[in-house]
């Protein structure tokens, strides 16, 4: 018996790719600046219309997308390092997020022809933004038994249910929406299928939720007796599991898993000065190692990806690893500063950046799959179970 | 080496070291025995010529073949100097010279140079208890030389490491070399190859504690079950396999880097992390793994402690985690904050 082997191949960038992060980074050094954030920290999930319709003008959202919606047919890996130039700079790319990572491709993938010559072109200009709605009061990690219920009537569905944490839904344009079709709630995988909502029909009623931290990022969702017309059902009744499982995979692998708040690192290097103790380096020296590991670990899914194969585990294993890297580093980050930050005043504002960090560490081990979801698809990958 | 000629040699390796460098040869070693015929038959295959060219009386290949070799190796926990013996051969190689047949190893420490004698001490050198050779790079006036000391002209203390393997102090009391050359491979670039060398074979014992892990768990009965069965177990595991990740991912990437920029400077900043990782992260696979087994894997019976203790002892070798982090932190807080991510994507120091 042998277990599958884990292999990592390092892969590099093309040249072209490498070309396009130059490209980037001389943008958003002039322009980031000039946006308004509400973030002093900002990162992937800080909105900003204006920062997202600047990128877009510059053909970098839908990158990968072809020409006839807007997109610039470039490739999977063009798109990693304009996503890796984002997280490392901590730009403000909330607004069109998900639609650029997720939605987007989604529609592209099993959206009809109108759906796709509506949306696309406006997410490509960085105009149009997505919510995802997936979780439910009672439907987390076990995503298979949504209640959300989408009644056939003439001309569309009537939809009713309720879906919660869906981030942006008070600000974004649309909502993919998991909804029972058919069948019954212990149908399971059977009889799902994926809605396009316009967030502003009649009878959705969005509904803050506001997370420890203060923020309002997350919303409940009702639906009560919302009318969807029949052309916003995305694929085909019924296939709702299937799409949204490949939905999935794009949550999974990308860098957003590591670098959520590199500000943490580099707010340290800046506190701990030029010139720390030996041991304050050695730490500092430790956390950076581990980032590039990581970094290494996504290049290496990604060059898989890019070679036609599907390392699920492989991408379940970064995520897991890098968003408990994520929650480690504002508390090794803190003590290393209270005991060698150059200053008393840096020391203070640093406590602050760190302390706003670890309020939000536990949400990197819980959204786009927890933890203990993740190693059950790794331990499957083992063969475990 | 092509990628086929690469495969075909990792193949042969991988049960070449299954048939060969089994439990018993690793129990004997730790009791002093030296397992004259495996080394005989390594030297055979020309595994410690790897990366030395051709017309050097070395096999040819590159330095990533070599490393890969070396990962196949850790993956059996092969108890006898390879690693330190084909990095010698490289660095004499570099040097100008021609690799000897025998055991050798690398001291790699602070050592000085009066005319052609060699005076000084480094601990736990690796394999000193059976190495017929010293190779040392000693710098003096922005100079780096290369000498080759043999056994008989050091003083050798035994201080057999906690993998068991015959570690020793060689004191060099002005000692008579019998090779010496300018060596276009720096002391501290030497460093840097030989703890590639270790993460590389981190990497391959991290992937065989895995799979020794996961097997047992496998077969392992209780409460009527397969303990693989148990969701506590298998997120035990699951853990285990993302930190083996890491660390075969972080040894491959510096590979591959140190391979791509030169025998002289390639990857530096990526050797320096990837030991950093493998060694930081070598604690939780033993922890990980010897709570998955229990009490048997803590057994001296079974093969789990040689690949655990060989970990803890190679994560200390050539620089641990926190020599190489220093470096690296030093680095970056030297460069201010606004180079850490221009730095960390380009794979190099920050200043």
């Amino acid at each position: 018996m042998s277990i599958p082997k884990l292999e990592f191949p390092p892969f590099h960038l093309p040249a072209e790719a490498e070309a396009l992060r130059g490209e980037v980074r001389a943008f958003l050094k002039e322009t980031l600046p000039k946006i308004q954030s509400e973030d002093r920290f900002a990162s992937w999930n800080t909105p900003s219309p204006e920062f997202s319709r600047a990128l877009g003008a510059k053909g970098w959202l839908g990158i990968t997308w072809p020409k006839q919606y807007g997109g610039a047919e470039r490739s999977f890996l063009d798109r990693l390092v304009v996503t890796e130039e984002l997280l490392g700079n901590s730009a403000p790319a909330g607004s069109h997020w998900v639609a650029d990572r997720q939605s987007g491709p989604l529609l592209l993938k099993f959206g009809t022809e109108q759906q796709r010559q509506a949306i696309l072109p406006r997410i490509v200009r960085g105009e149009c933004y997505f919510s995802i709605g997936m979780s439910e009061p009672d439907s987390g990690s076990d995503l298979a038994s949504v209640r959300t219920r989408a009644e056939p009537v003439p001309g569309g569905f009537r939809v009713n249910g309720t879906k919660v944490w869906t981030s942006g839904a008070h600000r974004n344009h649309y909502c993919i929406t998991l909804v029972r079709t058919s069948g019954q709630h212990g149908d399971r995988h059977k009889g799902l299928s994926q809605l396009l909502v316009d967030l502003k029909t009649p009878g959705v009623t969005i509904r803050p939720i506001i997370n420890l931290a203060g923020r309002h990022d997350w919303n409940e969702v009702t639906f009560s007796d919302a009318f969807i017309p029949e052309d916003c059902l995305i694929g085909n009744e019924g296939d709702g599991w299937l799409q949204v499982t490949s939905e999935l995979a794009f949550e999974r692998s990308g860098p957003e898993r590591f670098m959520q708040n590199v500000y943490v690192l580099r707010e340290l290097v800046r506190v701990l000065g030029r010139q720390p103790a030996k041991r304050a380096s050695a730490i500092l020296g430790r956390l950076i190692a581990r980032l590039w590991t990581l970094r290494q670990m996504s290049t290496a899914v990604a060059g898989m990806m890019q070679g036609g194969k599907s390392p699920a585990i492989e991408a379940s294993l970064v995520k897991d690893l890098g968003t408990i890297y994520q929650q480690d580093l504002p508390e090794i980050a803190r003590t290393l500063a209270e005991s060698d930050a150059t200053t008393e005043d840096d020391l203070a504002d640093f406590l602050d950046v760190a302390q706003y960090a670890s309020m939000m560490a536990p949400s990197y081990t819980i959204q786009g799959g927890t933890t203990q979801v993740l190693r059950g698809i790794v331990a499957r990958g083992l063969g475990l179970r | 080496m092509d990628r086929e000629t690469r495969d075909m040699l990792l193949e042969t390796a991988t049960r070449f070291f299954a048939e060969r460098a089994g439990k018993d040869v690793v129990n004997g070693v730790e009791k002093g025995v030296w397992p004259a015929d495996l080394w005989r038959e390594i030297e055979e295959m020309g595994l410690p010529l790897i990366a030395v060219p051709e017309e050097q009386d070395g096999v040819g290949g590159t330095l990533a073949d070599l490393m890969a070799m070396l990962r196949v190796a850790g993956e059996h926990a092969v108890p006898v100097p390879v690693a330190e013996t084909a990095l010698a051969n490289l660095l004499v190689a570099a040097a100008g010279g021609k690799p000897a047949g025998g055991p050798s190893t690398v001291a790699l420490g602070e050592l000085s140079l009066q005319g052609n004698r060699v005076s000084g001490k480094v601990a736990r050198v690796p394999f000193a208890g059976v190495a017929e050779r010293f190779v040392a790079i000693i710098t003096a006036g922005g100079k780096s030389t290369l000498v080759v000391v043999p056994r008989d002209a050091v003083a050798i203390e035994d201080t057999p490491s906690h993998a068991g393997e015959p570690y020793g102090t060689v004191t060099f009391d002005g000692a008579m070399p019998e090779f010496s050359a300018a060596s276009p491979v720096s002391a501290g670039r030497a460093l840097e190859l030989a703890a590639l060398a270790r993460a590389m074979q981190m990497a391959g014992a991290a992937d065989k504690v895995l799979a020794t892990a996961t097997e047992y768990c496998k077969q392992r009965v209780q409460f009527g079950r397969p303990i693989s069965t148990f969701q506590a177990i298998q997120h035990m595991l699951a853990e285990l396999a993302s930190c083996v990740a890491a660390t075969i991912a972080s040894a491959e990437s510096a590979s591959r880097d140190a391979d791509e920029g030169g025998l002289e400077k390639g990857g530096s900043f990526s050797i320096a992390a990837a030991k950093t990782q493998c060694s930081d992260f070598a604690h939780r696979i033993a922890a990980l793994s010897h709570q998955s087994m229990g009490a048997m894997g803590f057994t001296h019976e079974h093969i789990l402690h040689h690949y655990t203790r060989r970990l803890w002892v190679w994560r200390r070798d050539f620089g641990s985690e926190s020599f190489w982090g220093e470096k690296i932190g030093e680095s970056f807080a030297r460069a201010g904050k606004d180079e850490l991510w221009p730095a960390l994507s380009e794979s190099r120091y920050a200043a």
